[in-house]
C-alpha cells in the first residue's frame, strides 16, 4: 500500500502523542499533570486536522472549547483540593492603572471592536477588554449579574438551534441569535475568568 | 492473589492516571504500527482555495442571499443549506469589496461555512458543546463562591 | 439497518445529525429517564458516622445549596446519557460523553472533603485526558469513510471503520466512565448524597452499553 500524505501527518501526530503521554506517565505532581494534559490536547485535534476539509475546522472548535472547559473547572478544584483559594490576590496595583481614565478608554475600545467583528473572535476580544477593566480597578460586585448573562446567551443559542431545525426559512433570525449568542458567550464567559481572582467578597 | 494486588493498586486514585496514560501510549503505538490507512477521498464538505478571492481562503462561492450547493451528509434535512454560507455582513461585504486582505478575520463575522457546518446542518454539536462549558463553568463559579 | 442493534423504530433528523431509536436504544433510553427522575424527586441521605469504641454519633451536615448544586449536575448527567445512548452521529457521540464525564466530575467535586476532592481531581484529570482518544477515534473514522453518521456506516455503503479508530473510541469511553474503578474506593462513597452517586455509576454503565453496540456496527 502507498504511504499517502494522511498517513504521514497521522504518524507524526501519533508519535507526539506517544511522548505527551509517556510524560503524562512518568509526571507525579498534580500540577505538572494539569499543564501536561493541556499539552496532550493537541495531537487529537491534530488528527481532526488531518482531515482536511471544511468539516475539520468546524469539529476542531467544540474539541478545543471541550478542553479548555475542562482545564477550567479542574483548576479550581485544584485550587481548593490544595486549600489554596483563600489567597488573596488584588488587582494591578499600579497608581496610575487604578486612577487613570486610560484603562476605561482601552476596554471601551477592545469592546467596540470585539462587537463589530462578533462571533467567537470577537467575544475573545471583548472579554479580553472587561478582564481587563477588572484586572484594572478590582471590581467584582457583579459576578451574578454575568452569570445570568451567561445563562441567557446559552438558551440563545439553543432557541437558534431549533429555528434552524424547525423552521429552516428563518435562517437568517437563527444565525444572527447564534452570532449574538456566541458573542455574548465568550464575552461573559472570559470576564467570570477575569474575576476569578481570590475570594469573591472583597 | 492476583486479583487482589491489582485492586490494590487501582484503589490508589493516583495510579489511575498513569495507567490510563500508559494505555493510551500503547494504543497509539498499535496505530501507528498499523499504519497506513487509507485516506477515502470522497469527502463531506471538501475545502476548495480560491487564491484570487478577495476573502481567500475562506471564499463563500457567491454574492449574498444566493443558495450555493453544500456537499452534505443528507441534504434534504437541511433545505436552505447554502444561505448561510454566502451570507456577509455588511460590513464584511464593504470591506471584501474593497480590500483583498480580509483573510482569516472573515471567520470571525456572521455567516459562512463554519457557521454553515456549526449552526446549520451540525447544529445538535454546538449545542452540547456549550453544555460542556456551561457545566464547567457552573462547576468552576460554584466552588469559586463557596466559603474555603 | 437491522444491525443497529434492532430496526429504528423512528428517526429523528438534526440536519446532518440523526437521532435514532431501536429497540436497543430505547431501551438504555429509558433506563436513564427513570434514573434521572429518581435523582430529581427523592431526598438526599444523610450520613450518620459512629466513632468506633465511643458512643460519639454525629450526622454529617450537607448544606442546601451543595445538595441542589449536586441535584443539577445528576440531572444534567442523566440528560448526557441520554444524549449518548439515541445519538446516531459519531462525533455528537464522543461529545455527549466528554459531557457525561465533566458532569461526574461535577457530581463528586461539590462536596467538602479532602479525600473526596482529591478523587474528584484525578478522575477529572483521566476524563481530560479521555477526550484525546475520543475525538481521534471520530477523526480517524471521518477521514478513512468519509462520514461521521453511524447510520451511513451501519448500511455498509462505505468502507468500514479500522480497527484502531474502533480501539481508540473503547478507549476514550473507559477514560470517561472511569466510575467502575471507583466502587471499590471507600473515598467516593464518603461523599454523603446517596442518589447522586449513583448516577456515576449508572452513567458509565449506559456508555459503555452504547459503545458497544457502536464499534460492532461501524
Amino acid at each position: 500500500m502507498i504511504w499517502q500524505e494522511y498517513s504521514v501527518g497521522l504518524l507524526v501526530v501519533l508519535a507526539c502523542g506517544i511522548v505527551a503521554f509517556v510524560a503524562l506517565l512518568l509526571e507525579w505532581d498534580d500540577l505538572h499533570r494539569l499543564l501536561l494534559i493541556d499539552l496532550v490536547e493537541i495531537p487529537s485535534l491534530g488528527v481532526i486536522a488531518l482531515l482536511g476539509t471544511d468539516l475539520a475546522e468546524a469539529l476542531i472548535l467544540p474539541g478545543l472549547v471541550v478542553g479548555i472547559a475542562e482545564l477550567l473547572a479542574l483548576s479550581q478544584i485544584y485550587l481548593h483540593k490544595e486549600g489554596i483559594a483563600d489567597r488573596k490576590v488584588s488587582g494591578l496595583n499600579i497608581e496610575v492603572i487604578s486612577k487613570a481614565d486610560a484603562p476605561v478608554i482601552i476596554s471601551v475600545i477592545l469592546i467596540v471592536y470585539g462587537i463589530v467583528l462578533s462571533g467567537f473572535t470577537g467575544g475573545g476580544i471583548a472579554g479580553l477588554g472587561i478582564v481587563f477593566f477588572f484586572m484594572a480597578r478590582g471590581a467584582k460586585e457583579h459576578f451574578s449579574l454575568l452569570e445570568m448573562a451567561s445563562g441567557v446567551s446559552w438558551a440563545l443559542w439553543i432557541a437558534a438551534f431549533f429555528v434552524f431545525m424547525v423552521l429552516p426559512q428563518y435562517w437568517f433570525l437563527a444565525l444572527m441569535g447564534a452570532a449574538i449568542g456566541i458573542l455574548l458567550k465568550v464575552t461573559v464567559k472570559m470576564a467570570l475568568v477575569g474575576m476569578m481572582w481570590g475570594r469573591p467578597d472583597e | 492473589m492476583i486479583i487482589r494486588r491489582i485492586s490494590d493498586v487501582l484503589s490508589n486514585y493516583e495510579n489511575i492516571l498513569p495507567l490510563f496514560a500508559g494505555g493510551c501510549a500503547i494504543v497509539f503505538l498499535i496505530g501507528v504500527l498499523l499504519l497506513p490507512l487509507p485516506y477515502y477521498d470522497d469527502q463531506l464538505y471538501p475545502k476548495t482555495i480560491d487564491r484570487n478571492s478577495s476573502l481567500d481562503p475562506y471564499d463563500r462561492g457567491g454574492p449574498p442571499f444566493t443558495q450555493v450547493v453544500i456537499k452534505s451528509q443528507y441534504p434534504e434535512n437541511s433545505p436552505t443549506a447554502g444561505y448561510v454560507t454566502t451570507y456577509l455582513t455588511p460590513f464584511s461585504w464593504f470591506l471584501a469589496n474593497t480590500t483583498h486582505h480580509l483573510g482569516t478575520t472573515i471567520v470571525a463575522h456572521p455567516g459562512g461555512i463554519i457557521d454553515e457546518i456549526l449552526y446549520n446542518t451540525r447544529g445538535l454539536d454546538t449545542v452540547v458543546e456549550p453544555t460542556i462549558l456551561f457545566i464547567a463553568f457552573a462547576i468552576a463559579s460554584f466552588l469559586f463562591r463557596r466559603e474555603p | 439497518m437491522s444491525s443497529l442493534g434492532g430496526a429504528p423504530w423512528y428517526i429523528l433528523e438534526f440536519g446532518d445529525e440523526l437521532v435514532y431509536f431501536t429497540p436497543y436504544t430505547t431501551t438504555l433510553l429509558i433506563l436513564a429517564l427513570v434514573f434521572t427522575v429518581l435523582a430529581l424527586v427523592s431526598r438526599p441521605e444523610r450520613q450518620v458516622e459512629a466513632l468506633f469504641g465511643t458512643d460519639a454519633i454525629y450526622a454529617k451536615d450537607t448544606t442546601v445549596d451543595q445538595m441542589r448544586f449536586r441535584r443539577f449536575m445528576a440531572i444534567a448527567c442523566g440528560c448526557a446519557s441520554m444524549g449518548a445512548v439515541v445519538t446516531g452521529d459519531l462525533f455528537n457521540f464522543t461529545l455527549f460523553v466528554a459531557l457525561v464525564g465533566i458532569t461526574n466530575v461535577g457530581i463528586v467535586a461539590a462536596v467538602k472533603n479532602r479525600h473526596v476532592q482529591n478523587a474528584a481531581f484525578q478522575y477529572g484529570l483521566v476524563a481530560l485526558t479521555a477526550t484525546v482518544p475520543l475525538f481521534a477515534g471520530a477523526g480517524i473514522v471521518a477521514a478513512t469513510t468519509g462520514t461521521l453518521s453511524i447510520v451511513a456506516l451501519a448500511s455498509g455503503t462505505v468502507p468500514q471503520a479500522p480497527f484502531f479508530a474502533r480501539a481508540l473510541l473503547c478507549l476514550g469511553v473507559v477514560g470517561e466512565g472511569m466510575a467502575p474503578f471507583y466502587a471499590a474506593k471507600a473515598e467516593m462513597f464518603r461523599a454523603p448524597g446517596a442518589p447522586y452517586v449513583i448516577m456515576c455509576s449508572l452513567s458509565s454503565l449506559l456508555i459503555f452499553l452504547r459503545v458497544a453496540e457502536v464499534v460492532m456496527v461501524i
